[in-house]
């Protein structure tokens, strides 16, 4: 007899960590998007100072470890501007700056990727920079971007599990209770490590099927 | 910011060493990729199908799971089959492991885009598999997987943090400790934060070098 | 002597070369014409061992290509010159040239060295020996292409449309290096569509058509009025080619 065996019950355990990553994902995921999506209406209205901050600060995202950036966000936050911080905002805040960074670059590359001919032709028509952002660049721009942040949205899922190191219970953080207590850790983060590559194969071909269609709307593919 | 200087100075010695500590542990982490990042991406070519499936398995596991995870596995699971290693030594075998499943699809992606052009030319000539490989293929991939490489070493310097979480004081494990006895944990993150992004700025600085390097005198982009 | 015995040549469905039958003797220069398409790249890529045969067999001295060991022995007595050069990109013009030479025929570095440099010379590079393939003019490049498959001292030397990525004036240059090996006795087998070098160099021409060799000739008798000329399809193609 171990020190505690597994219960019916550790499955519920699993169950939630499971919904808490997801969730803690889905929202984290959404806020960058928005965040990245104005980054980059900053970026492309050239707004003096704050472009250059949201470059600084994006680039300070993608050259740290998020283990770093969650850290200061939930430790040295509080500390410095005498605030509560609880582990699921920290987190929150941490990984949807995080993935606002890496989104950010990718929209910016996508709109550059569009040919300047296409925008110099917009012009001509005395099109706005609003309408070229939205009718000329935008649609291409997706097509161009959804590989590239496919690629980054499984990489920040498993992103996701460094939360646990502040102490949110999502299924990292369920592996380590359970780990603890049954002192069966090939088992524990063999099953945890599968639904997280489960999660991450769902998402990329969930990814992939959006791409695809994505593509056609805008590849023009002859007759 | 003097009051700052003050509180952190008698620390620095003690996050150098966890400075070094980082070092050291990449180094030796990318070694151990870069061999294990060959070894799979040689395997990926095997005329065996199960060998090949192997190395494609490799690397999607570990590059579709969480390092941290992945690090708990070894760190608690080896003492279990009466595997004795230090934290050091499973932080970085762990490490060169995710790190070799990055390095191989590097290579690969770097193999495959060697022009066939060239291949047939070294094949009708006379040489032999291997020498084409070493001689040919290899040293094109090299020079044309400088920058993705590059981005790999990055990120093993980045993901190193996390060997923290299992009792290794490198740097974040020693800002971690100087944040709490100094109760300036903002402070101690921040310039840790930038530490690791002056970091990161020198090796991509090393990277462009070296890809300029290489590429000086070769065009890699077709036959042409 | 290269043997071609009804080679047959699939890729899928389709039939890419029909029981093609050709002998080429030492010391002749050999011109395949043909319309695009007609398989004469397939036909060069069958004997040096790059496409696997359907049918057939083709011997090099005596070896098959379709054989293990055939095909060594096969590719030392040959060499190959590609349309879009090849080298290697990694290496100077030296080292292109005495990579096999050291690696396949085991030859000394130094004497691979200086038989690399006579060849550089002979075509006029001398200068350019350390210089990467990134750096030499098309021209300059096809002919390090050709001290490569010379400096294996190949009994055969196998062309594929060797000037058709070159312009006119670098046209000329590696034309006059082939016109003065063909003069030098080396024995060729010649992929072009430059009509009138081929005349002017070959000892036989043969006419490659939707992968059928429909005509086999001495130079002479395929341009005369009453020899390849009065095949329709031949007339068609030289006048076509005339124009152009
Ligand atoms: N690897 C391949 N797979 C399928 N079809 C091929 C392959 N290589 C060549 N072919 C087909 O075989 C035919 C002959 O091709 P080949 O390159 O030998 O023609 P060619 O006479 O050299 O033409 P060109 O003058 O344009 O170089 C063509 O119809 C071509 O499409
Ligand atoms: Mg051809």
């Amino acid at each position: 007899m171990r020190y505690a065996d597994f219960t019916p019950y550790d499955l519920v355990l699993l169950a939630q960590g499971l919904g808490v990553t997801v969730g803690l994902f889905t929202l984290t995921t959404l806020v960058g998007l928005l965040i990245a999506a104005l980054f980059t209406l900053v970026d492309y209205y050239r707004v003096p100072v704050l472009r250059q901050v949201i470059v600084t600060v994006s680039e300070a995202l993608k050259n740290s470890p998020v283990l770093v950036q969650l850290f200061l966000v939930f430790f040295g936050l509080p500390a410095f501007f005498h605030i509560n911080m609880t582990p699921f905002v920290a987190a929150s805040l941490t990984i949807s700056l995080n993935t606002a960074a890496f989104a950010f670059v990718i929209f910016r590359s996508g709109i550059d990727a569009v040919e300047a001919e296409q925008v110099a032709a917009a012009k001509v028509y005395g099109h706005s920079r609003w309408q070229i952002l939205r009718f000329v660049l935008l649609p291409q721009a997706a097509a161009f971007s959804i590989g590239p942040l496919v690629g980054l949205l499984v990489n920040q899922l498993q992103v996701t599990s460094l939360i646990s190191v502040i102490g949110v219970f999502d299924l990292t953080k369920i592996g380590n209770i359970l780990n603890l207590r049954t002192l069966e850790p090939f088992i524990v983060w063999t099953v945890v490590g599968l639904l997280y590559y489960a999660l991450a194969k769902l998402l990329a071909s969930v990814g992939a099927r959006i791409e695809k269609r994505l593509r056609r709307s805008v590849v023009w593919e002859g007759i | 910011m003097n009051q700052l200087w003050v509180t952190l100075r008698p620390h620095l010695p003690f996050m150098l060493d966890g400075f070094l500590l980082t070092v050291f542990a990449c180094t030796l982490a990318i070694i151990g990729a870069v061999l294990i990042g060959a070894l799979m991406a040689s395997l990926r070519t095997s005329g065996n199908r199960i060998v090949r499936g192997v190395a494609f398995a490799y690397s999607d596991v570990f590059r579709n799971t969480p390092f941290i995870v992945q690090l708990f596995f070894f760190f608690y699971g080896l003492p279990e089959i009466g595997i004795y290693i230090g934290a050091f030594e499973t932080g970085v075998i762990a490490l060169s492991i995710i790190g070799g499943a990055f390095v191989s699809d590097v290579i690969r992606s770097g193999i495959l885009a060697v022009d066939q052009g060239v291949i047939e030319a070294a094949k009708v000539s006379g040489l032999s598999r291997w020498t084409i490989f070493t001689k040919i293929v290899l040293p094109i991939a090299l020079r044309t997987s400088v920058r993705p490489m590059g981005s790999v070493l990055i990120n093993m310097v980045l993901t190193s943090s996390i060997l923290s979480t299992i009792t290794i004081n490198e740097l974040t494990g020693t800002a971690k400790i100087v944040a709490s006895t100094t109760f300036k944990p903002f402070e101690v993150y921040l310039v840790l934060l930038v530490l690791y992004a002056s970091l990161t700025y020198a090796l991509s600085l090393l990277i462009n070098t070296v890809h300029r390097r290489l590429n000086r005198a070769m065009d890699t982009g077709g036959a042409a | 002597m290269i043997v071609i015995e009804n080679v047959e040549k699939r890729f899928g469905e389709t039939t890419v070369l029909k029981r093609i039958n050709l002998t080429i003797e030492p010391g002749e220069v050999v011109t395949i014409l043909g319309s695009s398409g007609s398989g004469k790249s397939t036909l060069i890529r069958c004997i040096n061992g790059l496409e696997a045969l359907s049918g057939g067999r083709i011997t090099v001295d005596g070896n098959d290509v379709s054989t293990k060991a055939g095909l060594a022995t096969a590719r030392r007595r040959s060499a190959t010159v590609f349309q879009l050069f090849n080298l290697y990109p990694h290496m100077t013009a030296l080292e292109n040239i005495t990579l096999a030479p050291i690696n396949v025929l085991k030859k000394p570095r130094a004497e691979a060295e200086a038989r690399a440099r006579e060849l550089l010379k002979l075509v006029g590079l001398a200068d350019l020996a350390t210089a990467y393939p990134q750096r030499l003019s098309g021209g300059q490049r096809q002919r390090v292409g050709i001290c490569r498959a010379l400096a294996m001292d190949p009994r055969y030397l196998l062309l594929d449309e060797v000037t058709s990525a070159l312009d006119p004036e670098m046209t000329g240059e590696v034309l006059d290096i082939l016109a003065e090996l063909a003069r030098g006795g080396t024995t060729m087998l010649f992929v072009t569509h430059e009509v009138e070098f081929a005349r002017r160099i070959s000892s036989r021409i043969v006419f490659l058509e939707q992968g059928e060799l429909i005509v086999d000739m001495p130079t002479e008798r395929f341009f005369a009025e009453d020899g390849g000329f009065a095949v329709p399809r031949i007339r068609q193609f030289l006048t076509k080619m005339k124009k152009d």
